[in-house]
């Protein structure tokens, strides 16, 4: 099995290419889109891909119930999406986005318009993020449609084509924050074992162009 | 070659546009559907040919593949169709215009820099088709055409639900044929059937689009009336006692009389749940059955 163990400069050189990407990707959201949001300094952490449970149980309030909207994206970089809002945050979003004012519509509607207003959402800011930080490291990636799902965040697994439940899987959780809206949610970008070897190799390369 | 080829051959949609939205591809599924040839539309703006995609949305989603290179999908859900063909199968057309999933994503050169941008059109009319149906099926009352008891149970919790979070008035009325058994057993289902098809049309022409009437049980119906108090609904439920006694009832050449007794509730605010709204209503529905042909709201 390939060395997965993260040394602290790797981390930190990994730390430095997110706060690069997702700055990057905060500036464009708001120029090509008028989106203004705020990613917080990245925070990275290794696990067992079955733990992934255990890990975003630590990382969000468990007495509320969230929205999760999930996509994977498939390059050399390679795993899972996951943007964690409150369920109620749907609703906002809708206005954020400008989606047609229908407070009279049926109920079924109305759940629709919320959930194709994460999706949307999360389909922007994933491919912000990704976009960005692969564009770095000199990777193109692919997306899968994102699904969204009302429910336990905790329930979560990984999907078993991309993460070997025994091997390693890399999480990197940012928190946003829209700031026309008080709405705020973490993303996680989790990616499989394959993308932490070729990780390491691509953050050197990353770090040679400035050496 | 070959994907020239793949690409004419495909059974979906395949448009190649640039950051000017000028068409640079359209393959055959495409000029087969829309009836525009490539040679007439490759080059010129997909707006001119499309002006109804020139929306904010369609927009933001084209500048955010341009920048990010992510991919943008437009269900059918939420956007119906993207491009306004006319259905491929004409048989029961339940829908004016083709329904279609799309896809938007970058395409790259050697460099890795988006030069342009595809979208992919599935045609998913057919199995929306299904769905709609099965989505039907499963709210309506296959006799009266009307909703069923399992869709009324689900929207009475809805309504009880939101009337109570917005402190607005909510009533029910239930309605029940007087002797109903009578009729089947003198003429036949049959006649029993047409009658509870017209009884059922001739309340729904009585009540609003937002009331939810339902076929509770056999001879017994439901009907939720948001935003009314239990003694607007008691003047509803009198009119209708009158309508359905004084109506001429023709069912398979039958000559028929009906009366019909309506007990109403209106949401109280310690009322826990639907469920005592229910009660409530199906208390005074028993004592209107006591004399027949009246409406008694409960108090």
């Amino acid at each position: 099995m390939a060395d997965v163990q993260f040394s602290n400069l790797e981390k930190d050189i990994l730390q430095e290419l997110m706060n690069i990407g997702f700055g990057q990707a905060a500036a464009d959201l708001a120029q090509v889109i008028d989106l203004s949001i705020e990613l917080s300094v990245p925070d990275i952490q290794l696990f067992k891909a079955s733990d992934l449970r255990d890990h975003i149980a630590n990382e969000v309030d468990s007495e509320t119930e969230f929205s999760l909207v999930e996509q994977y994206f498939l390059g050399k970089f390679k795993g899972i999406a996951l943007l964690v809002f409150p369920a109620k945050a749907g609703k906002q979003l809708v206005s954020l986005f400008g989606l047609q004012d229908q407070r009279n519509a049926p109920s079924e509607r109305l759940e629709l318009l919320e959930k194709e207003a994460m999706i949307e959402v999360g389909n922007i800011l994933i491919g912000a993020c990704v976009g960005k930080i692969t564009e770095l490291l000199n990777d193109v990636v692919i997306y899968s449609p994102p699904r969204v799902m009302i429910q336990d965040v905790c329930n979560s697994t990984l999907p078993k084509n991309l993460f070997d439940p025994d091997s390693m899987a890399i999480s990197m959780k940012t928190v946003f924050h829209f700031e026309q809206q008080e709405i705020s949610g973490q993303l996680f970008l989790i990616a499989n074992h394959e993308s932490i070897s070729w990780l390491k190799t691509a953050l050197h390369a990353f770090m040679e162009q400035y050496e | 070659m070959i994907f020239n080829q793949i690409s004419d051959m495909i059974n979906m949609g395949l448009v190649v546009i640039d950051e000017d939205l000028k068409v640079h591809f359209w393959n055959r599924w495409m000029a087969l559907h829309s009836g525009i040839e490539p040679e007439k539309i490759v080059g010129q703006n997909l707006f001119d040919f499309f002006p109804n995609l020139n929306d904010p949305k369609f927009l933001r989603n084209c500048r955010s593949v341009f920048a990010f290179g992510n991919f943008a999908f437009f269900s059918q859900k939420l956007h119906r169709y993207l491009f306004p063909f006319l259905p491929a199968y004409s048989d029961k057309a339940r829908f004016d215009y083709m329904q279609q999933s799309c896809t938007m994503g970058p395409i790259r050169d050697e460099e890795k820099n988006i030069r342009y941008i595809f979208l992919s059109v599935n045609d998913v009319t057919e199995v929306v088709n299904y769905e709609e149906q099965l989505i039907e099926m499963n709210r309506k009352d296959v006799l009266t055409g009307i909703f069923n008891r399992r869709f009324f149970a689900q929207k009475i919790q809805e309504e009880f639900v939101r009337s109570r979070r917005h402190n607005r008035p909510l009533s029910l009325i239930m309605i029940d044929i007087d002797h109903f058994k009578l009729i089947n057993d003198r003429y036949g289902h049959q006649v029993g059937d047409e009658a509870l098809k017209a009884f059922s049309t001739r309340v729904l022409k009585r009540i609003r689009k937002t009331d939810v009437f339902a076929r509770y049980g056999g001879e017994e119906f439901a009907c939720l009336l948001p935003e009314t108090s239990g003694s607007s609904a008691l003047v509803l439920a009198q009119d209708l006692c009158r309508i359905i006694a004084e109506e001429n009832w023709i069912c398979r050449d039958v000559k028929l009389q009906m009366t019909i007794s309506i007990g109403i509730a209106e949401r109280q605010p310690d009322m826990a749940d639907s469920d005592a709204l229910l009660k409530k209503a199906d208390d005074a529905l028993y004592e209107a059955k006591s004399g027949r042909n009246q409406a008694i709201l409960y108090d």
